[in-house]
Parts: structure tokens; C-alpha cells; sequence
């Protein structure tokens, strides 16, 4: 376990994060209301040190939804999310908030129709920290989480099934690991973290069930529970926070993975993206 | 052996240690537990059909196969459709020779609702044009109203000289505002009755359906019953659920006598609706029988981009019927192809509807 000391180390690491986080920039006040919800949580539950991360990503999606039709389509990913991160407990637990949305435009392999894909999140986590048992600098944290997540793909080409909702509930794993060093004179924490949800609640329709029917007020069937056998979700994140003037800098990689079978659908879909962040 | 207790230093170097040990072997765990998953993940169930034509005329068969819903109904032994059609096929095909092979193939299935979709021609069965088209919309124009009538939310209406209202509606494509349907219905409630034509229109939203339905029911009604597929197999489909109409709240109502006017032209979602509408006490359906598609159409893909439509949701009457063929007229009548000037249809719906005005007790 962490020495007295060895914790001092760390939280000393996020208290240089959390001087930057508590002088809000005029651009970032316009974020006020939304980070209202990110922060609170976090803060005001105890008295602790922390930051607040404002993220874009962009770069590839690949999406399959049998639903909509049987071939993969992919390209583009871009997502914009906050993430809350604090301190509590004398260092040895970390919470962690998220809110975030992600965006696909993908195209069928043929060129000649597109998908749009819109999903939303928010995810909490509360994790154990360790730091310095394997190495001085490394530090380590595990514990549970919760995630919310929904959205919509839309295939404008298709009939009566142009478009399949989707969401999900989970409880789970979350797990994170950093490593403190420095870039010449200046502080980087190099970071892994992944989310894992475990098990919980999804919607899906049945096979070729229509919205209309839906609609029309047949739920049977809509709620499925989810767990490793038939749903498998995942989310890694590998990448450097670096002190850019009074703000810190995030530069990194998310792969997302969410998987699911039920009714005799399939999804499954994977996005590789660069991170860019700003502390707030 | 001779065992000594252990001094401060010592067992703190041997707590590092095992703590050391014990994270080693929790994060080697982690990662191998990580590993698993992303290779499990990695073996999901993708499309296999190859890119060639063999490729692309397996993958239609095959979404045919496991998601159209009428093989049973209809006595169609897809496995010998395949094996029919199949021996046709190569790779050395060219694009148009494949599409004319696939869309006879599905022409096996006497389906409306079932196209191939590419980007030189759409595969059709389309029943309406093997019957009499039974419509003409400049005889009506020009010698029932006169090219005098309006015209709003796709619906054309007008009390003709018989004092009968005459509200004809090309496509359930076009939406149908409440506002503009109370205007519509106000305006044609001086009539003795209403003729509703809905002759070769060929279908559209089944939510506009709805809308106009609940213009002439006095109370929650029975509209049928809807079924979807629940699997790959022939036979996986959902229990029968039955849906309903309410009359439409803070709106007008017309309770008057009505006549519904179809040909085989009335088709998909027009089927629906006259379906619903025979099943009303006031309503009389005259004409043809409709063309039918009661199967709600989805839509699928092959790998080559051509698009399938296919019926995958039955949807029946009011007494669990499908409806797929189409819905019988209660007054079956044709028109007279050499007798440009009248509409023999509209003639006998006018007839109808007079002599029910003059003795209310007839039935229908």
C-alpha cells in the first residue's frame, strides 16, 4: 500500500492540476451550466483536489447494426466530452464524472449510402487508489462504475427501419493507471484508464420488429439484460497530460468497443480516436 | 530449522515485496482478462458474402431467407427458388445481367413490396398493372367538378352537383394537417355524404392513415392486428397484436354515410385504410379490389450497394385477415374504357349514396 508519503506525491501531482481548474477562463464559462452538473458531484461531497477536462476527439468508426442493414459501415468519429476528476478521502479515492457525446458519419463499403450515428453518456466512477507500489512514480486505481449511455443511428435509404435507438445501462469496472514524470522541467502524467461495464440494462427491438409497432404500443420484449455473455462494452484511454501555460494539455488515444447480440441482432461497432484536452 | 522474528526493516521489505508481488500479478491478470475480451469481441459476427456476383446473389437470398414473412403464406419453396436461380449465376455476369436475374427471382415472391433497388433500374411486381386501371382523373376533373375544386394537405375536395362531397386523396405520402382536415370536413358537412377516393394511390404513411380514420370513428375501434419477425426462421414470428384507433379529440368528426372508391391501384398503406374503413358501419367500399401489401416493407443491402425491400411486418384486419392479396369491395364495379365522359365508379357511388340519403334504413 501507498506510504503516507507516497500519497503526498501524488495528490501533490493533481493539486498542480487543481489550481489550474479553479481559475476559470472566460471561454469556459460559457461550459458554467453543464459543468455545474460534471463538477458538484465531485466537489461537494468533500472537501478534495481535482480537475475538470474539456476533450474532443477525432478520428475513425467502424458500425454494424444488423437491424439496419448487414454490412459494416465506417468512417468518421468525432466526440466531444468533460470529464470531472477528484480526489478524496486523504488521496485514496478517486471520482471520476463524464459527460460526452459522440458523432459517426460512416459509409458503406460500395460509396453509395451513408449512416449517421449520434450517442450520448454519462458515466461515474469512485476508484481506489494506490501509488507507488510497483514503481515510485506509478500510481494505480480501481473500483466501480455506472454509465449511461443512448443514442440513435440513422440510415436515411431504408423503409420503415431507417433508424434503431439505442441505450444501455450498465454497472461495472473502471481502472486506471498513471505514471508521473517530466518533460524537461515540466510535469507530464502519462495515463491509461480503461471503463468496463459488466452488467446491465439495453434496448433493442425485436428482430424485425418496426418503431411503428412500438409506436403503436407493443413493449414487450424492448428491455434486455446485459452482461458479458451477450453485451460487451469497453472503453480505453491511453494518453499525456502536459502543463500548457496556466492550463494543462491533454493529448491521447480513446478506443471504444460496444458489442451486443440479442433478438438475433448484432452491433458492433469500434471507433479509434485522438484525444485533445483542455483543463478548465 | 531455527526461525527468528523478523525486526522492523525486515518486515517492512517483505510487506513491499508482497505487495509488489500481489500488483504484479493483479495487473498481469487484468491485461490477460483484457486480451480475451478484445479478441472475443474481435470474432463478431460480421457479413461473410463474398463481393462477386455469387457473392451478392447469396447475400439477397440469404436476407430474403431470414426476414421476409409471407414464404408460408404465399406456398413459395425458397430453397427451390434458389436452386433454380442459382445454377444461373457466375461471376462472369455483368452488373445488369445479375440485377434481371435477381428481380425475376424475387418476382417468385407476387410482392409489391419487394424491389431490388440499384442505380440503373428498380425491380417490381407491381399487381395494379395486370387489372384495369379503373381511374381517370381528367374524366372526374372535367366532368364531375368542373376543374372547380380545392385543393389542400394532398386532398382534393368538393361538393358535386348531386350534393354529395367528393375528397380525393392521391398519396398517403403527403401529410395531413388536423387544421386543414377540420377546414376540409367543415366545408363538406352540408353534403348528404362523402366520397372518399383513394384509387390508385398507391400508399405512404400509415400514421396519415390514422389521422383520417379518426375522422369517422365515433369510438376506440379495432384497426387490426400487427405481427413482426422474430428470427431467421420461415416461421418466427411475433403473436398477433392488436392495435387500435381513438377518434380524433377536439376535432371534427363526419358520421354521415361514406363510400370509399378502390382499384388495384390502392395498394400498401391505401389497403390499410380501406381495410380499416370496410370494417365501419357507415362505410361502403365500391370499385375493385385493392392491390394489397399488407406486409410493412423493410429494407436491407447487399455488399455490392443495391438495396433490397422487402414486406417483413403482417399486418390483418380487424378479424385477423392478411390483406395481402387485397381487400374486396362491397360493391364491385369496373369502368367502361370507352366511355370517356362518365366514371362509372364514381357514377355508382353517387347512386349509392343518394338513395341512402332518401331512405336512411338501407344497409349497405
Amino acid at each position: 500500500m501507498a506510504s503516507p508519503q507516497e500519497i503526498s506525491t501524488m495528490h501533490s501531482e493533481f493539486s498542480e492540476f487543481s489550481e489550474f481548474s479553479e481559475r476559470s477562463q472566460p471561454l469556459a464559462r460559457l461550459m458554467a451550466l453543464l459543468l455545474v452538473l460534471v463538477t458538484s458531484l465531485a466537489a461537494g461531497a468533500q472537501e478534495g483536489t481535482g480537475r475538470s477536462m474539456l476533450m474532443v476527439d477525432a478520428g475513425y468508426a467502424s458500425v454494424h447494426d444488423s437491424y439496419l442493414t448487414p454490412i459494416t459501415y465506417d468512417g468518421l468519429d468525432l466526440g466531444l466530452s468533460i470529464e470531472a476528476t477528484r480526489w478524496t478521502g486523504s488521496g485514496r479515492w478517486l471520482w471520476q464524472l463524464g459527460v460526452g457525446a459522440d458523432y459517426n458519419h460512416v459509409e458503406n463499403p460500395s460509396g453509395n449510402n451513408d449512416m449517421h450515428r449520434l450517442m450520448g453518456d454519462v458515466a461515474f466512477n469512485m476508484q481506489r487508489g494506490w501509488q507507488g507500489v510497483i514503481h515510485p512514480r506509478l500510481g494505480l486505481s480501481v473500483g466501480p462504475m455506472t454509465q449511461v449511455r443512448a443514442g440513435i443511428v440513422y440510415n436515411a435509404v431504408n423503409s420503415n427501419n431507417p433508424v434503431t435507438v439505442r441505450a444501455h445501462w450498465s454497472l461495472g469496472a473502471a481502472g486506471m493507471a498513471w505514471f508521473n514524470t517530466r518533460l524537461g522541467r515540466k510535469p507530464v502524467t502519462l495515463r491509461y484508464q480503461v471503463q468496463l461495464p459488466v452488467a446491465g440494462v439495453f434496448f433493442a427491438p425485436e428482430y424485425d420488429e418496426s418503431y411503428y409497432e412500438i409506436y403503436l404500443g407493443n413493449r414487450r420484449g424492448l428491455a434486455h439484460v446485459g452482461w458479458w455473455g451477450n453485451r460487451l462494452d469497453m472503453t480505453h484511454y491511453l494518453g499525456a497530460d502536459l502543463r500548457l501555460g496556466r492550463r494543462l494539455l491533454r493529448l491521447g488515444y480513446r478506443a471504444r468497443i460496444e458489442h451486443w447480440t440479442a433478438s438475433h441482432l448484432h452491433v458492433h461497432d469500434v471507433s479509434h480516436a485522438l484525444v485533445l484536452g483542455l483543463s478548465l | 530449522m531455527l526461525l527468528s522474528r523478523p525486526d522492523q526493516t525486515s518486515r517492512t521489505a517483505i510487506n513491499n515485496l508482497s505487495n509488489r508481488l500481489f500488483f504484479n500479478n493483479v495487473v498481469q491478470r487484468c491485461l490477460s482478462c483484457l486480451i480475451m475480451c478484445i479478441a472475443l469481441v474481435g470474432c463478431a459476427e460480421q457479413d461473410d458474402f463474398g463481393h462477386d456476383q455469387v457473392g451478392n446473389f447469396e447475400a439477397l437470398w440469404t436476407i430474403m431467407d431470414e426476414h421476409y414473412s409471407f414464404f408460408d403464406y404465399k406456398q413459395v419453396n425458397w430453397d427451390e427458388v434458389h436452386d433454380l436461380y442459382r445454377r444461373r449465376v457466375s461471376n462472369e455476369m455483368t452488373d445488369r445481367e445479375l440485377f434481371d436475374l435477381c428481380g425475376d427471382m424475387l418476382k417468385q415472391l407476387r410482392d409489391g413490396h419487394t424491389n431490388l433497388i440499384a442505380s440503373h433500374d428498380v425491380s417490381r411486381y407491381w399487381i395494379w398493372e395486370q387489372h384495369p386501371v379503373n381511374y381517370d382523373e381528367r374524366i372526374i376533373d372535367q366532368n364531375y367538378l368542373n376543374f372547380d375544386y380545392k385543393r389542400v394537405s394532398g386532398i382534393k375536395y368538393q361538393i358535386l352537383t348531386s350534393n354529395i362531397g367528393y375528397l380525393r386523396y392521391d398519396s398517403f405520402a403527403s401529410g395531413i394537417g388536423e387544421g386543414n382536415l377540420d377546414l376540409i370536413l367543415s366545408y363538406l358537412s352540408t353534403a348528404d355524404g362523402l366520397i372518399i377516393d383513394v384509387r390508385s394511390n398507391g400508399g405512404g404513411l400509415l400514421t396519415n392513415v390514422e389521422t383520417l380514420v379518426a375522422r369517422f370513428i365515433p369510438g376506440r375501434t379495432l384497426a387490426g392486428y400487427i405481427r413482426h419477425k422474430t428470427g431467421p426462421g420461415h416461421d418466427d414470428l411475433s403473436e398477433p397484436y392488436a392495435y387500435y384507433f381513438e377518434p380524433a379529440k377536439n376535432h371534427i368528426h363526419y358520421l354521415k354515410p361514406v363510400v370509399v372508391l378502390a382499384n388495384r391501384g390502392s395498394y400498401s398503406a391505401t389497403n390499410n385504410f380501406v381495410s380499416i374503413m370496410r370494417g365501419l358501419d357507415q362505410v361502403t367500399v365500391v370499385g375493385d379490389t385493392t392491390g394489397g401489401g399488407c406486409g410493412l416493407p423493410f429494407t436491407s443491402e447487399l455488399p455490392n450497394g443495391w438495396r433490397v425491400r422487402f414486406s417483413s411486418c403482417p399486418i390483418m384486419d380487424a378479424e385477423g385477415r392478411l390483406t395481402e392479396f387485397g381487400v374486396p369491395p362491397d360493391v364491385r364495379i369496373d369502368m367502361d374504357e370507352h366511355d370517356r365522359s362518365r366514371d362509372a365508379i364514381l357514377d355508382a357511388a353517387i347512386a349509392l349514396l343518394t338513395s341512402r340519403h332518401l331512405n336512411p334504413t338501407t344497409s349497405r
